[in-house]
């Protein structure tokens, strides 16, 4: 489909139907350009980086949202130019795989020991030459302690979602990678499986908790949900659930160990086709400092990959001091990192909707 | 009279460029697949099969065709007194009834459906009827506006003349009023019912989002999965049902005029 | 006439009805919390937030800026499609309308799409212009579709004694096709503002960088709870009180004047 497109593309400009393409206005920054192309998730910025940026750098920052990797992918695959782009790990590695990154310039970024060792080095860019981490977590399962027993979470792990003794009580994570990938974890399976008799245990697994547990699907309206307690137990990402956690005592969080969990990181990248490169590294190098960093967490509530920021967070007078869901857990041999899942995307998409229509 | 007839090339010029080349461009992505080396192209109806083959993607097209049914009529059941009762209001009133009826949908549609799924939290009711509600909600000032603009500026006389003739008032209504209605409501028709059809915020939202439509099977092809031939196809596919039924609709409508 | 008190009541309880919602939205635009379910106390801060945030503000000049170019365009291209097309053979009024149907039809992802990969395949950059475009591209059907009913009921003979009269045919147009059918005009304006006001999917995917609309601003914070989007909605609704204020006080004054004058004559 993407040659198709790229046929249709070169075709157009072949037969010299060359539009308005706009270039950049010259610019006053060192780089040529004054201008930088933001692309982030919604509400996932601290409410002054990026004035502070423009007013150091002396250029403006274009920002835009997404909602998901998906959307954002799509939308590159259009022709969109960003300078700055954060993605989840699994899109990082499609995005490499397709040519669509550029490297970043160490040279620039030269703060990178800032960073929490734990988020370096990760599966889908191995040694961190295109992306730089921004959030990170795990995920795992937020519940009352008042009505869901802790050492049923802690015995059955993921399979507590299907305890019939909380009927009517589950969020599902309304997603079919998250959804897949609890029910893979449930069976001791890898959440990267590209075998199809385990995936379609999986789809089992989640036909039948819909099928006995009539669970609700949602994504970020269980937040809401479990902090007024409508439900008493939801599968949550981590940084969500330290939110839960310090808005509502009550409840609880467990990231399944003897089963495992995914271990997430979304990070900074720079598309190949970006107008601004420089400018675009010299950003990632203003938000790895420790004001914008703090500045992040503090207002978005996730994990930061500045190392000494995740400190102060959990210290003693910091805003998640004491919160289990905080600081998602190290070196836990059955956590594992999403990976690209090209060849089962579309089974598991098909399976998915088959779950919900059950 | 006939020189008006000009007046549409610019639009249909403007129509085929930026309605219909994109619209082939769908087409020609709905008949071919993937994975073909791109020259020759190879056009193949395997989207098409792999729809009808499997169950579920028909029973979600007719989940959504019944949602949007519903939704639609009781539109009319409800719009149609408001549209009617409206008309009759001084001028001045019938202005400021526009207003009201159109205000609400500048308030973010999402934004709106969250303020229902928060009022209705602790109410009891089915997800079932909270998604009609929430449909009928956004959709009811579309009808109603229609089928106000089809009744505002009515020729009185002819209600006169009715009643002048014998006519008491429900007969009236039945013989000159609704009858003369009946483009606005056609209008209000193609309005709820053919968004009706693709909206799936609404569902996923009240209904718990154990809900899935053909808006979310085409949004989840061309968005998550990236399968934008299959995509294709079923938008396709649901264009082709809707079109035929609107046909008769229209055929219904213009059987009285062109009589 | 004695019917007169149940059809008060019933409109009533339609804007009753329409209005509940919206009232929810405002109370909770100063709720003190994140809740969007939850009255914990009262704030303002969700407004000292929204106004402190520069792509909020920029996507409210974009929404409007659009919206108002869109639907005065759409307006006017829509109203003359409409009148060419009910003077015009039946095979070309029937695949225009079968072609007005397409945007509407369409789920709006796939429009969406198929005009991003139209625009990018012309090489023009997304932004500005092709969100524009976009709107107007949705929004004329829903003009012509709100002004064909009107058309339909309007007597041929009317323009026809016009022409006859020695009006030249803008003329016959002018003064007596249009005053027909504003009420057409009007709803397939305000229809076509709406869309484009509260349009998302289609906007998200033909814009550029930076250009965002309050919907894309919504529709990406919403789902991770952002109350300012409510204290958003709720400066809407101020602004839609005043518009209504002003319509219901500017024939007062109209009137006052008129009356003034006759006095003084």
């Amino acid at each position: 489909m993407k040659k198709l497109f790229k046929l249709v593309l070169a075709l157009a400009m072949a037969l010299g139907l060359c539009g308005c393409s706009g270039g950049n206005s010259s610019g006053n920054s060192e780089y040529g350009c004054d201008v930088l192309n933001v692309y982030n998730w919604g509400v996932y910025i601290g409410e002054n980086v990026i004035s502070d940026f423009q007013n150091e750098y002396g250029v403006k920052v274009n920002y835009s949202l997404f909602d998901s990797n998906e959307a954002m992918y799509t939308k590159i695959l259009g022709g969109s130019h960003y300078d700055v782009l954060i993605p989840s790990d699994y899109m990082i590695e499609r995005m490499i795989g397709e040519d669509l990154l550029q490297p970043i310039d160490k040279s620039i970024v030269d703060n990178l020991d800032n960073l929490y060792e734990g988020v370096l080095n990760k599966p889908y860019d191995m040694d961190n030459t295109y992306s730089v981490p921004y959030f990170w977590g795990n995920v795992g399962i937020v519940y009352d302690k008042t009505i869901v027993s802790e050492d049923d979470v802690k015995n059955q792990e993921w399979e507590v979602l299907k305890n019939e003794k909380y009927k009517g009580q589950i969020y599902m994570y309304d997603s079919e990678r998250d959804s897949f990938m609890v029910a893979l974890k449930a069976l001791g399976y890898s959440m990267n499986t590209e075998n199809e008799d385990e995936i379609n245990e999986a789809y089992q697994w989640l036909v039948e908790l819909d099928n006995t547990m009539d669970p609700a699907y949602a994504t970020d309206e269980a937040i809401d949900g479990l902090i007024y307690g409508e439900k008493a137990m939801g599968v949550m990402y981590s940084g969500d659930a330290a939110y839960i956690l310090s808005e509502n005592e009550n409840m609880a969080f467990y990231a399944p160990e003897k089963s495992g969990t995914n271990y997430w990181t979304d990070a900074m990248v720079i598309p190949a086709n970006a107008d601004c490169p420089g400018l675009a590294n010299e950003f990632i190098k203003f938000v790895l400092e420790y004001d914008q960093s703090y500045d992040n967490a503090y207002t978005v509530g996730y994990a930061s990959s500045n190392a000494q920021v995740l400190n102060d967070m959990v210290a003693e007078g910091g805003d998640y001091e004491g919160n289990d869901a905080y600081i998602p857990r190290q070196q836990n041999d059955k956590d594992e990192v999403f990976h690209n899942n090209e060849p089962v995307r579309e089974l598991i998409s098909e399976l998915w909707i088959k779950v919900k229509n059950s | 009279m006939k020189s008006f007839r000009r007046l549409v090339y610019p639009y249909l010029v403007w129509g085929i460029i930026f309605i219909v080349i994109p619209m082939l461009l769908i087409v020609f992505y709905a008949f071919t697949k993937d994975g073909n080396s791109v020259m020759p192209v190879k056009f193949t109806l395997d989207n098409f099969t792999r729809f009808f083959s499997d169950s579920i993607f028909v029973n979600v097209l007719i989940r959504s065709l019944k949602l949007a049914f519903i939704t639609t009529v009781i539109c009319i059941i409800i719009g149609y007194p408001c549209a009617y009762f409206m008309a009759r209001l001084k001028p001045n009133s019938q202005a400021m009834m526009v207003l009201l009826v159109t205000f609400p949908m500048w308030i973010n549609m999402l934004v709106r459906t969250y303020a229902w799924r928060g009022l209705l939290i602790e109410s009891g009711i089915s997800p079932e009827i909270k998604v009609y509600i929430g449909m009928i909600y956004n959709f009811l000032p579309f009808m109603v506006l229609q089928i106000y603009t089809s009744l505002s500026k009515m020729d009185k006389d002819l209600i006169t003349a009715a009643h002048d003739l014998g006519c008491d008032n429900k007969l009236a209504f039945l013989k000159v009023t609704l009858p003369l209605s009946v483009p606005g409501i056609i209008s209000g028709i193609t309005l709820v019912f053919l968004p009706a059809v693709s909206s799936f915020f609404i569902p996923k939202l009240l209904g718990g989002g154990s809900y899935v439509l053909v808006g979310n099977l085409v949004e989840n092809y061309f968005v998550t999965t990236g399968d934008w031939n299959f995509g294709s196809a079923i938008s396709l596919i649901m264009t082709a049902v809707i079109l035929i039924s609107m046909y008769f609709t229209r055929k219904f409508d213009y059987s009285k005029e062109d009589r | 006439m004695k019917k007169k008190p149940f059809s008060k009541l019933y409109l009533a309880l339609i804007l009753l009805f329409l209005y509940l919602p919206i009232v929810y939205v405002v109370v909770f635009s100063f709720n003190e919390s994140k809740s969007l379910t939850h009255f914990t106390g009262f704030s303002l801060r969700w407004y000292e937030k929204m106004f402190e945030s520069q792509t909020m503000m920029d996507a409210v000049y974009y929404t409007i800026v659009i919206a108002v170019i869109a639907t005065v365009v759409s307006t006017i291209v829509g109203t003359i499609t409409a009148i060419g097309m009910s003077k015009s053979r039946k095979l070309i009024r029937e695949s225009i309308v079968q072609m007005n149907n397409l945007p509407m039809l369409n789920p709006e992802i796939v429009t969406a799409i198929g005009l991003m990969l139209f625009f990018t395949a012309l090489n023009i950059r997304l932004g500005f212009i092709t969100l524009l475009l976009a709107h107007i591209i949705f929004c004329i059907p829903y003009v012509v579709l709100s002004i064909m009913p009107k058309l339909r009921q309007l007597d041929d003979n009317l323009a026809e004694a016009a022409l006859d009269l020695g009006c030249t045919p803008f003329k016959a147009l002018y003064k007596v096709i249009i005053p027909q059918i504003l009420p057409g005009i009007v709803s397939g304006a305000l229809i076509a503002f709406t869309m484009s006001f509260d349009d998302f999917v289609i906007s998200y995917f033909v814009t550029g960088p930076g250009i965002n609309n309050i919907s894309t601003y919504v529709y990406t914070s919403v789902k991770r709870i952002d109350p300012t989007v409510n204290a958003l909605s709720a400066l809407i609704v101020l602004a839609i009180t005043i518009i209504l204020l002003i319509v219901n006080i500017l024939p007062l004054i109209k009137e006052r004047k008129t009356k003034r004058n006759e006095e003084t004559i």
